[in-house]
């Protein structure tokens, strides 16, 4: 018996042929330009939370134990992936008949049972060491106290002689530690879990409710160095970020001495002055500037606990010491000027940092905008005809629906919190 | 054609979506009881779409059979237990809580009991297999709630036996009940021919004596300590004295021994009737605890004197808005005997002024510890 195949079905069968190599082309393209595409990412220069550049002791012995796991597992998986390979190629369907089937092969499962019980045991001691060390706490130099909240971290520094910190020093967005120096972080939160992780000075530690964890952090080098919330905390946790300041010995010292100046009041008749007034009739009701007193001389103390869900909002006792605002989303600095700070040299970097935030750097821009209708810039629950879940407080920072005039004098105001 | 089936779902549906509606116009239109409603109203409609789909599990030998030729079923006392839960319920709502409660679950259960039975009464025209479709649709309700049922009541008892016996009591009786348990499952578990009768006579007796034990001691009352604690509310801030003497209502029966010592930020000693701090972190003892604004923060306080102490905050003083009187703020711990310990958690929302600084203070002994909120 003959078979025939008319030229037509001959056609059809050559049109789905070339759709299939087609499609075998494209999808091989897309894999080689998604490979690509992750392997020239791991080129990338800036990348400032790049876990393989560590900045400090700590972060180093976490570093070294990825350059101990990370190419066992890779020629693991590369083993397993090619045998799989291999095996999938070598007995692929091809209507031979099913080999003979056995149960069992004790050689076979004794050695593939050592081996990765060998392989675990030599990632074992190594990770044990690691956490052992990174766990060490004895030889603390500095404390502080390190509490998170949607979406900004605070920042306390109790009192330590040793360290010339005769006063409590409260701070938010950028941590500003010695170089050189074992600092500890206490960490706990004041709404939900939260996680601090600044990948070149340590790994990342949960911040809890009503709990006390500790992260130790030092740093080899003056520099700034970028961290992230880890634990999803809602709406802003992409924006809930922070920044390391490590200076020079010195250079700390002075940042000590200017965070524990006392408050001075803007010059009678000036802007600022108008501005200090504007403070105290809106933004007292939350934050709170150390120092700053009421028109009848009593200090004016904020109530954050009446009005934000998490009790607390950033201190802004010497704001223009910092380099951000809001959860240290946005720069207080222009970008000219803030690229001044973070490309400085490390001898330099203190210089720069210390200077603060002047009126000809400022980023007056995103602070009006910010003073203007803040939860356009950062998403928050600060709608109040929304604040039902959280009992009628805000989480975040509502529009308060200054005039103009008032942000003017607002902006005067803040820039002399140095 | 609609089946049977079907038509209960789809019926649900119906029920659910008019009541999220309502919900919705009269309560409140982005409440969570709305989704929960029409979340009820998708998953009828789904369940109903399946039913029709399958044909109520295609449970018939003859569609049109069944309703001409299906036999009336069995008397059921279900409506009668229904009718009972909707009394009870009414009841509930005119008498006390508890009464409506157990009304909604005898509701549930007659109702639910009452629907499987009516539908397997229509399932064939095969009264056997009817009884069949029932027992295998209602035992996958019945052996787990019957079950849950089953262990609240024991652990109903064996609470009332425990709450009734001396705090060392409870252990003990535990420790027995337990071991009495294991014994009596591993005898049983060594004569895996024994009848089951034997087993289920064990069983009865077993839950018999948990009965009248758990009866007896409820009966009987808590013990003193809890009926006492229940009737003066020792963590009631008002009951809180916190002077050097003991306390008739606070300090009664103070337990002094923490399990949260990982959370603490620091631990206030007293040694030699001089009080001392040491803080997380710190290597050497400080005279500064400094506690986060509006942040829970615990604080351990250990004595290691001979007499009995007290760990006292004091947070300044402030205007009672009921009686406009000012009144010092603080709390404190129960007394704590030697080398006992206890754990004060605080969560204060403003700094200190200069004129009314925070500090920690033991009665009877020297020193203070500053207490720093920035």
């Amino acid at each position: 018996m003959s078979h025939s195949v008319s030229p037509h079905s001959s056609e059809k069968a050559m049109d789905i042929v070339n759709n299939v190599k087609s499609t075998h082309h494209r999808i091989r393209n897309s894999i080689a330009t998604i490979i690509g595409i992750v392997v020239l990412a791991g080129c990338a220069r800036n990348a400032p939370q790049d876990t393989w550049q560590p900045r400090g002791h700590n972060a180093s012995v976490i570093n070294h134990l990825q350059w101990i796991i990370f190419p066992m597992a890779g020629v693991v998986g590369v083993l397993v992936f090619a045998f799989a390979a291999y095996t999938f190629w070598k007995f692929k369907d091809r209507g031979q008949p099913i080999p003979s089937q056995s149960h069992g092969k004790p050689v076979v499962e004794i050695i593939l049972t050592i081996i990765p019980a060998l392989i675990l045991t030599v990632v074992g001691v190594f990770t044990f060491r690691g956490i052992f060390e990174l766990a060490n706490t004895e030889d603390t130099q500095m404390v502080i106290n390190v509490t998170g909240q949607q979406w900004w971290w605070e920042y306390d520094y109790p009192a330590q002689a040793d360290q010339g910190i005769t006063q409590p020093i409260i701070t938010s967005g950028q941590l500003v530690i010695p170089v050189g120096t074992k600092i500890l972080l206490r960490e706990t939160s004041r709404d939900v879990i939260h996680s601090y992780w600044i990948p070149a000075l340590n790994g990342k530690k949960d911040a809890v409710p009503g709990r006390i964890n500790l992260l130790r952090l030092q740093a080899d080098k003056p520099g700034i160095f970028a961290g992230q919330c880890t634990e999803f905390c809602g709406l802003s946790h992409a924006n809930m970020r922070m920044e390391a300041i490590a200076l020079s010995k010195e250079d700390f010292a002075k940042w000590v001495a200017n965070q524990q100046k006392a408050y001075t009041s803007p010059a009678d008749g000036s802007l600022a002055k108008e501005g200090e007034g504007v403070f105290l009739n809106q933004c007292i009701r939350c934050h709170q500037v150390n120092g700053l007193k009421k028109a009848d001389g009593t200090p004016a103390l904020a109530a954050p606990d009446e009005n934000v869900y998490a009790g607390a909002v950033p201190n802004l006792s010497h704001l223009m010491s910092r380099n951000t605002f809001a959860g240290a989303k946005f720069d207080l600095l222009r970008k000219s000027c803030r690229s001044d700070v973070w490309d400085a040299s490390s001898e330099t970097i203190g210089v720069k940092y210390l200077a603060g935030v002047s009126e000809s750097c400022l980023n007056a821009t995103a602070l009006r905008a910010w003073l203007r209708n803040a939860p356009a810039m950062k998403p928050m629950y600060s709608d109040p005809k929304k604040l039902g879940p959280s009992g009628g407080k805000y989480r975040g920072m509502p529009n308060l629906g200054l005039t103009e005039t008032d942000i003017d004098k607002l902006v005067a105001y803040l820039l002399t919190l140095k | 054609m609609i089946t049977p089936g079907s038509k209960y779902f789809f019926g649900l549906t119906g029920l659910s979506l008019i009541s999220a509606i309502l919900y919705m116009v009269l309560v409140n239109p982005s409440d969570l009881g709305a989704v929960a409603l029409f979340g009820l109203a998708a998953s009828g409609a789904l369940i109903g779409a399946m039913a029709l789909f399958t044909r109520d599990g295609d449970v018939y030998t003859d569609e049109e059979a069944v309703a001409a030729n299906a036999p009336a079923g069995s008397p059921s006392f279900w409506p009668i237990v229904f009718a009972l839960g909707a009394a009870l319920v009414l009841t509930g709502l005119a008498t006390v809580p508890v009464v409506f409660v157990l009304g909604i679950a005898v509701l549930i259960a007659g109702g639910v009991e009452w629907t499987i039975q009516n539908w397997a009464d229509g399932a064939s025209s095969d009264r056997e297999f009817n009884e069949f479709a029932r027992t295998r649709a209602i035992s996958a309700i019945e052996y787990p709630g019957l079950a849950a049922v089953g262990l609240g009541v024991i652990a109903f008892f064996f609470s009332r036996v425990v709450l009734a016996v001396t705090k060392e009591a409870g252990p003990i009786v535990f420790i027995v009940v337990a071991m009495a348990i294991l014994v009596v499952g591993v005898l049983i578990a060594t004569k895996p021919f024994m009848k089951g009768t034997v087993t289920v006579v064990v069983s009865v007796l077993a839950v018999v004596a948990l009965a009248a034990a758990g009866t007896y001691a409820a009966l009987s009352g808590e013990r003193h300590e809890l009926t006492v604690a229940a009737e003066e509310d020792h963590y009631d801030a008002s009951h809180r004295e916190c002077g050097a003497e003991a306390s008739d209502h606070y300090d009664h029966l103070a337990n002094n021994t923490v399990s949260l010592r990982s959370a603490v930020t620091a631990t206030i000693f007293v040694k030699d009737g001089k009080v001392y701090a040491e803080a997380i972190g710190m290597t050497k003892k400080v005279d500064t605890v400094t506690i986060p604004r509006s942040s829970a923060t615990s604080v351990m306080f250990r004595n290691l004197d001979e007499e009995q102490h007290r760990l006292v905050v004091n947070l300044g003083s402030a205007k009672v808005a009921t009686t406009g009187v000012i009144e010092k703020v603080g709390t404190c711990t129960q007394l704590t005997g030697k080398n006992q310990e206890q754990v004060m958690t605080l969560k204060i929302p403003k700094p200190a002024t200069a004129t009314e600084p925070y500090s920690f203070t033991v009665p009877g002994a020297t020193g203070e510890i500053k207490l720093v909120v920035p």
